[in-house]
Formats: C-alpha cells, structure tokens, sequence
C-alpha cells in the first residue's frame, strides 16, 4: 500500500479503526456489561433482592425438581414446553416455567415464571417486566431494532476490523515493552497516545482472546462452508454429530402419560453422582413424543459443552448423553466458546474480565479521540474543518458520553415507570435509546469542550441518581446491601459512584486542559513534530 | 502572443486540474478496490480454503470441520493484512482469483462436483 510495511500498517490500522471505533464501542460496552448479566438482571428485579443462596443449595435439588414436575403437571398439562431452572450461586432464585399458548401463526409463546424462594419454599411475587442484563447481552451482537442476522453479519465484520486493528498495531508499535509504563499526563495527544498504549498493551492478550472467540461463536454463520463441504446437511449434520443430545423428534399430537420423574432422577444420579443440575427441560409434556432434557453446571472448568441427557418422556429411558471425554480438537474449539463468555469465571476472575473489558472501551474511545485531535492538529489556523472531522467529532461525543448516559437511563427507568405498564421492558430499552438519541442531537448542534464537560456533569448526576432513585424506590440501599452482605447488588451500586467519580474527574480536567494549552503552545509544536516523525 | 500564452496556461491549469481531479479518484478507487479485495477477496479465498481444509485434514470428520472452522478467522485476518501491505493492487487480485481458483477446483475434484 505504502512504501513500506511499516506504514502500510500504520494508514490500515487508522482506518480500519475508525470505520468501525463506534460499533466497536457500543459491543465492547455492552458486552463489558454482559459479563455481570446475572447481576444486572437481579439489580433489576427488587422482588427477587432477597432471595439468598441455602447452604444446601445441591442436595435440595431433586425434591425441588419432583414439586416442579407436581406444579406444571397441575397448572400447564397443555403447554408445549415446561422449564425448570434450579438454584446457582450467581441466581439464587427457583423457576418453574412454562410456555404460555401460542398465538395463531407464531412459533413461540413466550415464558410464563413461577418464581420460589428455596429457603422458604414460598412463592415470590412476580418481579417487574425486565430485560435486565439480557439486554446489554443481545445489543452486543444483535444491535437491537435490527433484523438478527443483518446485526450478526455487521458485528462479525466489525469484530474482523477489530482483529485486523489489533495485529497491525502490534505490528506498527515498536516499543511494545517500553510503553507498557509510559503514561505522560496533562501532554494533549501524547497523554491520548500514551493512553491508547498503555489500555491496549496491558490487555492485550484479553482484547486479542475476546475478539477471536467473539467470532468463533457467530463462526458458523459466517463461515458454513466447512460444514456444508464435509457435511450431507451442513451445519446440523455437524451439530447431530458432535451433539448426540441435539436430536429433536417430531412433536407428535397423540396424549399419552408422562414418565415419572423419580424414575429419571435415579438413572441421572448414577450417571453423575453428586451432579449440580442447572435446568430441566421437558418438551411436549403428556404427549407421546415427550422428552426430559436434564443439564449440569460445567462448574469452573473451561468448558462450554454443558453435560447433558436426554430421557423419552413417556417410557423414562436414556435416548442419548453428551460425551464424557470431548477430543483434542472439540475441546480447542468448545474452550474458545467458554473463554469469551466466561461463565466459568469465579468472582475474581468476573472482576478480571471486567476490567480488561474497560480497557478495551478505553482503548477504542482514545483511539477515535486521538484521530479527530490529529486532523484538528494539522489544520491551519483559517481552515474550517471538513465535514468528515465534523462527523467524526459528532460520532465521539454521541457515542462515548451518551452510552453511559443512556444506560444510567435504563437503571433509572427500570425503578421509575409503574410496574403493571404495558410492555413493561420494552419501555425501559426505549428510555436507553431516547437518551441516546438525545445525546447524538446534542452532539450534532454542537461539540466542543463545553459540551464534552457538560455531558460528564450530566452523567456524574446520573449516575449518582440510579443509586439514590434506589434507595428511594425499594426497600434495600447501599449500606443494607453491604450491612447485609448482598454483594451483587452493593457492587452494582458502588460502581454507580466510582463511575460518578470518574466523570467528576473528567469534568475537572477537561477545563485544565484548556489551560495547559494555551499555556503550552510553544512546547507543543515540539510534541507535535515528534509526534510526526513516529508516524 | 500575450494572449495566446494566457489561453495556454489556463488549458494547462484545466489540464492539471483534470489530471489532479482523476488522480484524487484513482486513489479512491484503489483504496476501495484494495478494501473489497481484503474483505471479498479474504472471505472467498478463506471459504474455499478451510472447506478443503475439512475434507483432507487427516482427522475424524467432525473434528476437521471443527478444526478448519476455528482457523477460518486467523487465515482472514492474514489474508486482509496481506492485501494492505503488499503495493501492487493488481499482483494482489491476480493471487487472490488464481490461488482461489486453483483451491475451488481441487475442492470440486475432489468431492465429485464436476
């Protein structure tokens, strides 16, 4: 492209970054936020805040799922689909669920919860209507208002930039080491160069892992093509092969009587001694091609596959179970899975992942600042920018300062709007969206520092304001939360303030910067030739 | 002849200024054409590969589809580097349709297609 490799990196890794910084934003944002999807949910359900975890959480199971057999067998003998979702750590609460008729023309009914408190044994009330964490979820891969599949593509060839981006950069850094601790604050784009280093170098193995698996799990829409070569019927030939608990019978009409569950919980406890089970799965209950689907927890191992059988539901026998032993080549491809949804992460390695996730928005936000302060820097004092810098400008502020906006939106929304509304959650996603919406407006009428310094005031206020909204709202606030040892939802809400905190900061500084600018004109031309020799 | 020289330099100031607005496209059209080989290009190239791939790894058959389906990304992203570091546009096309064309017809013989 250029004269040497060395530059044909640097203008690819530029551009390719900047045609998709924004979209990248939105699904490292977003997806940052998945990884505490269990948590966000809980956040968003205060029916659910007390539910706590019994001591004997696994040896409760089976006398739970029997009552759970008992309690769909009474209230949905019809429904095509009953669920039931044990206790985990990360969500405490019991779920007996099952699918509510389907309307004339549509596939799927929608999910009707009976939630239980498995230390009383008591029916909760039913939460709120919430997409919770589920929501941050989808949007990082499917984008929301958009057809699934169009989204999927987009963000699968963002994620390719992205990849791109990041292997170029290794490639145009030469003091890869060296600038791991270099941060030169208060140095106009030095600082925004250094940040872009040091946020991408420090994680730089995460960024590189969550990108690639990221595509690993959308690969087989992508890239069908080995499947379909290798494969009669392509990627379900695949899928039946390697998944010999994906078979799925034809639904027959015929009623006839359902297995009892006994039965099948002693064939499932000398197949897994000691099992923690997730959900039971029951499709066509009293029908004659009834089956049982019993899953467990995968546990901390790096594994994705989760251990399954599957039971005719009429006669109670084993069909098929998922293989014990997966080979060298199942386990390389089901750990890539595994890695980037990281369900296998305790704790500290949630944080962990958070953290790098942060990086990784860090990374992305300073390198689109970066780009539209450069071409600011090499215009001259009388020239007007273009409208590409403009847009560009634009696109940084909507983007970077609204999302945060925006999902403290969401929080807010979440307590605020009464809770037997009609299309309860989809109003809660339309409050996000709105903000957003504002906030590009806004963006779009003007940008310069004012603007940057008065949405991090906004969203200090709005950040502090989900918590204290709360405290109002509910009946458990910060200090119950800790004084309680609810951790989940005391993480949520000091975050909330650490974030407030942040743009506090940044509020502050950006006013200096405009000092230090003025103050240091002459030192900066030096920079800024510098800063051009590298490049 | 004064004004004969100032009809001169304005052809040559239009001339130029053609020449000048052609070569600002001819970069764009370069700069569009290496983005479509890199993305086009990269995918076709990367599709007919991996699916080779599948067939003749010497694995069982599912672990081969899963193995070339897990490298897919990584032979992308090598193909779209590649497509921007090399200068000649055209030497990359020629790569591009020759090596894919070569692998779709070895993949082809080698299922019975043709």
């Amino acid at each position: 492209m250029k004269e040497n490799f060395f530059r044909s990196m640097t203008w690819m890794h530029t551009w390719v970054g900047l045609l998709v910084c924004w979209l990248l934003y939105l699904i490292f944002y977003a997806g940052t936020l998945s990884f505490f999807r269990d948590e966000i949910t809980l956040w968003n359900q205060p029916a659910l805040h007390h539910v706590q975890t019994t001591e004997t959480r696994i040896a409760q199971q089976k006398s739970q799922i029997i009552a759970g057999f008992d309690y769909l067998q009474n209230t949905a003998a019809d429904s095509p689909r009953w669920g039931i979702y044990l206790p985990s750590q990360r969500e405490p609460q019991l779920n007996y669920a099952y699918e509510k008729p389907r309307p004339e023309g549509q596939r799927f009914g929608g999910w009707q919860d009976h939630f239980i408190d498995p230390q009383t044994e008591q029916t909760i009330e039913q939460p709120r209507a919430t997409k919770g964490g589920n929501f941050f979820y989808r949007l990082h891969f499917d984008l929301h208002y958009l057809d699934v599949r169009t989204a999927r593509w987009i963000v699968c060839f963002a994620s390719l930039f992205m990849l791109v981006a990041l292997i170029s950069g290794v490639v145009i850094h030469k003091r890869i080491f060296k600038d791991m601790f270099s941060f030169r604050a208060n140095k106009g784009s030095r600082s925004w160069l250094d940040g872009h280093n040091v946020s991408s170098v420090l994680a730089l193995p995460f960024h590189l892992m969550i990108t690639y698996t990221g595509l690993i799990t959308l690969i087989f829409m992508l890239f069908p093509y080995p499947a379909m070569t290798a494969y009669e019927d392509g990627v379900r030939g695949l899928f039946n092969d390697v998944l010999p608990t994906n078979v799925r019978s034809k639904s027959s009409p015929e009623s006839a009587p359902l297995t009892d569950i006994e039965g099948v919980l002693d064939h499932v406890y000398t197949n897994w001694p000691n099992a923690d089970l997730t959900q039971i799965s029951i499709r066509d209950p009293n029908k004659a091609s009834a089956t049982i689907t019993v899953r467990a927890s995968t546990g901390t191992q790096l594994r994705d596959q989760t251990p399954t059988l599957l039971f005719n539901g009429v006669d109670g026998s084993l069909i098929a179970k998922s293989a014990a032993q997966l080979s060298n080549t199942e386990v390389f491809y089901d750990s890539m899975t595994a890695l980037h949804t990281g369900r296998l992460a305790n704790p500290l390695l949630r944080w962990l992942y958070f953290l790098c996730g942060i990086a990784g928005c860090v990374m992305i936000a300073s390198g689109c600042i970066m780009w539209a302060k450069r071409i600011r820097k090499r215009m001259k004092k009388q020239q007007t920018a273009s409208f590409g810098v403009k847009l560009v400008e634009a696109l940084n502020l909507a983007t970077l300062m609204g999302l945060p906006l925006a999902t403290c939106a969401f929080f807010i929304a979440n307590r605020l709007i009464p809770i037997n509304t009609v299309e309860r959650a989809d109003k809660e996603i339309l409050a996000f969206f709105l903000t957003w919406l504002a906030v590009a407006l806004f963006a779009l009428f003007k940008r310069t520092k004012a603007q940057w310094r008065q949405l991090a005031w906004l969203n200090a206020v709005a950040c502090i304001a989900v918590v204290l909204i709360n405290a109002l709202t509910t009946d458990g606030n910060i200090i119950s939360y800790f004084q309680n040892g609810q951790w989940a939802l005391f993480s949520f809400d000091l975050l909330c303030i650490v974030f407030a905190g942040l743009f506090v900061v940044q509020a502050k500084k950006i006013p200096t910067q405009i000092q230090i600018n003025t103050q240091m004109q002459g030192s900066r031309r030096s920079a800024k030739t510098k800063l051009q020799e590298q490049s | 002849m004064h004004a004969q020289s100032v009809k001169n330099s304005q052809t040559v100031s239009i001339t130029s200024k053609l020449s000048h607005i052609y070569q600002a496209h001819s970069y764009r059209i370069a700069v569009f054409s290496r983005f479509l080989a890199a993305i086009l290009g990269g995918y076709t190239f990367t599709a007919v590969f991996t699916s080779l791939l599948s067939i003749t790894l010497p694995l069982k058959k599912s672990d081969a589809v899963l193995l070339s389906v897990s490298l897919t990304i990584l032979i992308y992203s090598c193909v779209f580097i590649w497509v921007f570091a090399v200068k000649s546009l055209i030497r990359i096309w020629i790569t591009i349709l020759l090596t894919t064309a070569g692998l779709a017809l070895l993949l082809s013989v080698l299922k019975g297609w043709l």
